[in-house]
């Protein structure tokens, strides 16, 4: 933090007088606070979907959703008094720095996301009770209302990536603590997303191209995007590193706590958390997204695309083919990949607990023609990774 | 005969005793509540059961038992499906403060199927259990109340406005350095805006599409109950009534075929007609199996007019159904009373006519009318007997609120009657709104059903998650066919014996004992106006009676 200038430091230059923000080059504390909430959150999250597959039964303030509601809180919370302060208390200088809205109403981008998130999922509590009162309790990922406390969430994790954005694009080179925020925020975010699309891309899918025309839809959009924003210069990669170790670290940790079935219909007799997903090998497209951003970033945006799309496609199937075939051998069945895990109402002796279903096996002509379907889906998700990501360097406020 | 008993009694090693020894089936329309009094172990116990009308979802569990040695009181769902192996722990009861013996809880049910509660009772004198089948299935169709409309709807337009706002000034003032605002701004703004608001009117576009679609599929596998298409032939001068199961009715329903059905106290169907409207008549048949959804009966001499038809079946799995229909009955043709010996008639078939509802007792009405009584008043039965509906003259009863329905029979010299089991039981019930909407089977044990129950009980006793259904449809069908017919050849006497043999392991509670009072456990769904018909059993005749009571909220 060494060329942090303190807020009470006079501003001697005229020049800086015209750019206010960097009287907020020291980090403002809702930031962390976001990224914090993001984290929150996101262990919420997979402690919710471990603790469905383990125990079965839970309530409105079960430990997973008291850590999903402390991210929403913590995030609502700080930003909207941030923007009060700025509004109501703010100086001049604070306010030109910021985003007008409603007349009234002053706060960077950042913490609009935030807001809007903690109303989306707050929005969503009363729908998803009664939800779950008209149409019986989901037992899916996605259903109406969880989308609803989805997009909040992805809300306030975005919240938190462009609030670490505004710092770092407002300011000559940001610091080291702003762009671990930023690798920190995108890769949790990161998570949320391969959360909301794991019904597609579990071991079971990876020798079927839908899994791949899933993930080139999903995933390029959003590493482009983190990569072409941030100053670092292997961003995608460092933010498939957080991903990977928030996700891995979910399956080393939580099995190491007891849990048992508390409904029925119970097949599968457990007395530890069941683990979550073994992260996807994204760091290995990532790698190349990177490279490629780096060494052909200035060429037109649609060969650039193309080359973006072809490039995580084909690595991701390089590497995730062979891997899941590694995922469902004994050598996955241990503490580290956690593939004994097993949702415990699903009957344990299931002929395809550890095998690929017949139905769901794609090979020669089916798998080419799908791969290139995933190609062409890449490359329009890249393309907008690509505005994006142009939009993200853009942000100021 | 004695080649019949053998044979049953080696089918019954074969198809297991609950089939035969068993009386009549719980089944109800309108009426989800379950009431079981019975014993666990040494211990009498009154459980009440509100079961959840979607799926997945919580039954509200009720435990009145009065023992003071009582320690503690578990309870866990059970499902047909998966036995006891693949049930979860049992979890406590919570007694409810300030009223000795009352116990609270909840159980979840995430599947629909056969299911059950399993009642789990500690204390001085040991432990016991008891098995309370659950039919578990969704039936609510719920709309959305207004506060809580309003306020997601406020919520709602809330957030698509502040995301406009979030999104205009995503591509304005956000990406603007400070102090360098230019012209164009508000025109970047504004199509930010328009971008944005049409992004979100798609999103809500879909989002509704979305729910839409998921309700239309709820409401595909919600549980609708089967009807039948049913019409009356004259034959010799009888009316024949010919009950038809409407295939398409019970169809992708997660249900066992119709052939998979099952005996209850050797009877395939008990079916229940009540004239419409004035529900001055009230039968209790027992149709003939024509094939795997026909039914065939001989009707008694009941008048013509618009007729409820209720028909309750049990099947392999234990799930019990009421199948219904209406009916117009045309009037006998035949000027000499009918016979009752075709091949479609039942000996344990019977009707009665009485007052309709809201006329009051008349010096003038014929001999073979009953007058309808209502509680706290001696009401003559046709036999000379009296029947006393035991509560207040002109008390209402209150909705949900589980009662002792008591009744009491005096023989005509005034003294307790001594009362004989009727298909094996001491009583038998229908309650029937007037308004429409409840119909419910009752024995005194409760308006579960035992057949169902014993199921569940030998499923328990399986040390395997994955049940057997014994045999294919086909020989599955025959050899039911078989046992009733064999069944139906017995002298009442030697079938009363059977029928009442499977009763000795089914625990039945203090009103069970041979005498002129008989209670019925039940919790009246709803208020309105209900009539009750009693079916007890006296010198080897069956007394029917029926009363009305007024329920309230």
């Amino acid at each position: 933090m060494a060329s942090t200038i303190a807020l009470e430091q006079p501003l001697a230059h005229e020049s800086t007088l015209r750019q206010p923000a960097i009287a907020f080059e020291r980090t403002p504390t809702y930031v962390y606070a976001s990224v914090f909430a993001s984290l929150s959150i996101i262990i919420g999250l997979i402690w919710d979907i471990s603790w469905h597959t383990s125990i079965g039964r839970d309530g409105l303030l079960s430990p997973p959703h008291l850590a999903i509601y402390l991210g929403a809180v913590i995030a609502g919370v700080f930003s909207g008094f941030k923007v009060l302060k700025i509004s109501f208390w703010g100086t001049g200088e604070e306010k030109s720095a910021s985003v007008r809205f409603w007349g009234i109403f002053y706060g960077s981008l950042g913490t609009m996301f935030c807001i809007w998130g903690a109303f989306a999922m707050l929005t969503s509590a009363p729908f998803d009770d009664w939800w779950h009162n008209t149409y019986g309790l989901d037992v899916q990922i996605l259903s109406p209302p969880h989308t609803v406390l989805a997009l909040g969430i992805m809300s306030i994790q975005l919240g938190a990536v462009v609030s670490t954005l505004s710092q770092q694009n407002s300011l000559v080179g940001a610091s080291k603590v702003q762009k671990l925020l930023f690798i920190i925020a995108s890769g949790l975010l990161l998570v949320t997303l391969f959360t909301l699309s794991s019904e597609y891309l579990g071991r079971h899918d990876m020798h079927h191209s839908l899994f791949y025309q899933v993930a080139a839809g999903v995933f390029p959009v959003y590493l482009v995007a983190v990569a072409r924003a941030s100053k670092l210069k292997w961003a995608a990669t460092w933010t498939a590193i957080v991903y990977s170790l928030m996700l891995g670290s979910m399956v080393w940790i939580l099995p190491l706590f007891p849990a048992e079935p508390l409904l029925g219909p119970i097949r599968n007799h457990i007395s530890t958390y069941q683990a979550f997903e073994f992260p996807l090998l994204l760091i290995a497209p990532c790698l190349f997204i990177d490279l490629v951003l780096n060494k052909f970033g200035h060429i037109n945006k649609w060969a650039l695309a193309a080359m973006l799309s072809v490039t995580f496609t084909l690595l991701l199937l390089a590497v995730q083919w062979p891997f899941g075939t590694f995922l469902m051998s004994e050598g996955a069945r241990n503490w580290f990949f956690g593939t004994e895990s097993w949702y415990f109402g699903s009957s344990p002796d299931w002929q395809y607990r550890f095998d690929f279903m017949p139905w769901r096996l794609h090979s020669g002509l089916d798998l080419v023609k799908g791969i290139a379907i995933a190609c062409v889906v890449g490359l329009f998700s890249a393309r907008v990774g690509l505005v994006w990501g142009k939009w993200m360097t853009k942000v100021q406020r | 005969m004695s080649n019949i008993i053998s044979y049953k009694k080696s089918f019954l090693l074969f198809l297991s005793i609950l089939f035969l020894g068993l009386p009549i089936t719980q089944s109800h329309v309108g009426s989800p509540g379950v009431v079981f009094e019975g014993t666990a172990g040494p211990y009498s116990i009154l459980v009440s059961v509100n079961p959840p009308d979607v799926i997945p979802g919580i039954a509200e569990i009720s435990i009145y038992a009065s023992d003071p040695d009582i320690t503690n009181i578990q309870v866990k769902p059970i499902y047909w499906g998966v036995g006891d192996e693949g049930s979860p722990k049992s979890d406590p009861m919570n007694p409810v403060p300030g009223v000795p013996g009352q116990f609270e809880g909840i159980v979840w049910f995430m599947s629909s199927g056969t299911a059950s509660i399993a009642v789990y009772v500690d204390g001085e004198k040991g432990s016991g259990e008891a098995v309370v089948p659950i039919m578990a299935s969704a039936t609510a169709q719920k709309e959305m109340d207004a506060s809580l409309g309003w306020t997601l709807a406020g919520l709602g337009i809330f957030l698509v406005i502040l995301m406009v706002t979030i999104i205009s000034s995503s591509v304005g003032l956000g990406i603007v350095e400070p102090g360098q605002e230019g012209e164009n701004l508000k025109r970047k703004k504004l199509i930010g805006g328009i971008v944005a608001t049409a992004f979100m009117v798609l999103i809500l576009y879909g989002g509704k599409s979305w729910w839409d679609s998921e309700s239309a599929s709820y409401k595909r596998w919600m549980y609708r109950p089967p009807l039948a298409n049913t019409w009356i032939e004259q034959e010799n001068g009888s009316r024949i009534m010919t009950f038809q199961v409407d295939s398409l009715s019970i169809k992708n329903r997660n249900r066992l075929p119709m052939k998979y059905m099952v005996p209850d106290h050797g009877k395939l169907m008990h079916m229940f007609i009540i004239k419409e409207g004035t529900l001055d008549v009230f039968a209790h048949l027992h149709p003939k199996r024509v094939d795997p959804l026909t039914f065939k009966v001989e009707l008694p001499e009941v008048p013509e007019g618009r007729y409820y038809v209720f028909g309750d079946i049990v099947r392999r799995n234990g799930y019990t159904e009421t199948i219904s229909d209406t009916l117009d009955i045309p009037a006998l043709i035949a000027e000499e009373p009918i016979t009752q010996d075709s091949t479609w008639y039942d000996p344990d078939d019977t009707y009665i006519v009485s007052t309709a509802v809201d006329q009051e007792a008349d010096d003038n009405l014929p001999s073979d009318i009953l007058i309808c009584g209502k509680p706290g008043v001696e009401t003559p039965l046709l036999d000379g007997s009296t029947a006393v509906f035991e509560y207040q003259p002109n008390q209402s009863f209150i909705a949900g609120k589980v009662y002792p329905l008591t009744f009491a029979i005096n023989d005509p010299e005034g003294n307790p009657a001594e009362l004989e089991p009727y298909m094996g039981m001491m009583g038998h019930a229908v309650v029937f709104r007037k308004e429409g909407g409840v119909y419910v089977h009752l024995h005194p044990v409760g308006n579960y059903s035992m057949a169902s129950q014993q199921i569940i009980e030998d499923r328990i006793a399986e040390d395997t998650p994955n049940p057997v259904i014994g045999q294919e449809a086909d020989v599955f069908y025959d050899s039911v066919n078989q046992v009733v017919t064999q069944l139906a050849l017995l002298s009442e006497a030697e079938r009363t014996d059977i029928l009442m043999q499977g009763m000795e392991h089914t625990g039945l509670g203090e009103h069970e004992e041979h005498g002129a009072t008989v209670t019925f456990p039940y919790a009246f769904p709803q208020e309105g106006d209900y009539r009750i018909w009693i079916q007890m059993k006296r010198n080897g005749k069956v007394l029917n009676s029926s009363f009305d009571a007024k329920v309230v909220l």
